[in-house]
């Protein structure tokens, strides 16, 4: 009878982590489930891996701001396919990515490159940081603390004003 | 003094945010530099829709300026340019040539016959008028990758020497035609008739030029 209610209790204290075991692999079932509309199967871990990198991080020329992976537009289709075919031709991640920009234009991938046109998107940010810092530390040090005395002697005259 | 800067640099950022923000009113987020535009066409050997055992090449397209159009039946903007195409060509003469792709979503597996796409190919120009000299068949599209298609209709001006000139994205209608695409057109044509004297042998019609090719792949 102990032992029961103790098997109870074990079963109990561990249902949070069954029903959390089960839904990771309801979930990875679904995983599967809809990655198998696009029948992709490649022979390394390394090759899907950079399969999944890539058509994150290309962009879909049709639909503007959607990757490819994303996109159901037929283009995008295309070029996962295209994706798919140059990796099992053994084409390193920068070859695919160079093959798409060469037909569709730095557009194509979501990480910029660093021209002289595009350099101001790292560069502004830091600029501005850095004259906002000079024109505080600059305004500081030109305005001199001010004599309190005089002040408040002003201050006295004008009270003195107010009486009369 | 100091007054004065303080409000001529607010004001000057704030004029120059201004005409950025104008004008990103008046851009186009859907307009892409062509990377195909003054190079020669990509190398594709691909068979004509109607009579497959034809195959043709970029040297194809040498000879006379052409209008590459890339369409599909399944393209509705295909559709209503399609009259004005015919018109291009009846009373221009502009030589037009069809880049084809179907649908299919993986076309290993696609589902439509060739005879299928021809048949609903026929009735579609039978309706709308039949702008095309030929039309290429781009099987797996890898053309259309090639030249940086991202849907239908595109077309592209090639000049005689078989250089992509322009590249347009969306249909060719009167307007088009006449502030953007027809001008340079018109340009090349002139160019191609005065700058080369065997322009009669080459600006043959494309009948002879599809027999020859045939008569290659023979």
């Amino acid at each position: 009878m102990r032992q029961c209610i103790t098997s109870l209790l074990i079963v109990l204290r561990l249902r949070p982590f069954i029903s959390c075991a089960l839904m990771i692999s309801a979930l990875a079932f679904a995983g599967t489930l809809y990655a198998a509309e696009d029948n992709f199967s490649f022979e390394t871990p390394e090759q899907r891996a950079a399969f999944l990198t890539l058509t994150a991080e290309l962009r879909c020329p049709m639909c503007q701001n959607q990757n490819i992976a994303d996109s159901d537009a037929m283009i995008a289709h295309d070029m996962r396919r295209k994706v798919y075919t140059l990796l099992k031709q053994g084409k390193t991640e920068a070859q695919v990515i160079d093959y798409m920009k060469t037909r569709y234009g730095d557009f194509v991938h979501y990480q910029p490159p660093v021209t002289i046109a595009t350099l101001w998107l790292w560069a502004v940010p830091v600029l501005f940081v850095f004259i906002a810092l000079l024109f505080i530390v600059r305004r500081k040090s030109a305005s001199p603390p001010e004599d309190m005395a005089a002040k408040l002697a002003k201050a006295d005259a004008m009270l003195e004003q107010d009486k009369e | 003094m100091k007054n004065a800067r303080l409000v001529v640099i607010p004001l000057v950022l704030f004029l120059l945010l201004v005409v950025f923000l104008f004008k990103g009113l008046f851009s186009d987020p859907r307009e892409l530099d062509s990377q195909v535009k003054d190079k020669v066409l990509p190398a594709f050997s691909l068979p004509d829709l109607m009579q497959p055992d034809i195959t043709y090449t970029p040297e194809s397209l040498k000879g006379q300026v052409t209008l590459l159009n890339v369409w599909g039946v399944w393209c509705v903007t295909c559709a209503v340019e399609m009259p004005y195409l015919t018109e291009l060509k009846n009373e221009k003469g502009v030589h037009i040539v069809g880049l084809y792709f179907d649908q299919d979503l993986d076309p290993d597996f696609g589902t439509k016959t060739l005879n299928r796409v021809q048949q609903e190919v026929t009735s579609m120009l039978s309706r709308y008028g039949n702008p095309y000299a030929f039309n290429i068949f781009d099987v797996y599209r890898d053309t259309s990758l090639d030249l940086g298609v991202t849907g239908a209709p595109e077309h592209f001006v090639i000049d005689a020497q078989g250089v992509i000139r322009m590249h347009h994205i969306g249909d060719i209608n009167e307007r088009v035609w006449k502030n953007k695409v027809g001008p340079l057109y018109n340009r090349l044509v002139a160019d191609a008739s005065t700058g080369k004297f065997d322009s009669d042998k080459t600006t043959t019609s494309t009948n002879a030029n599809a027999k020859t090719i045939s008569a290659e792949v023979k």
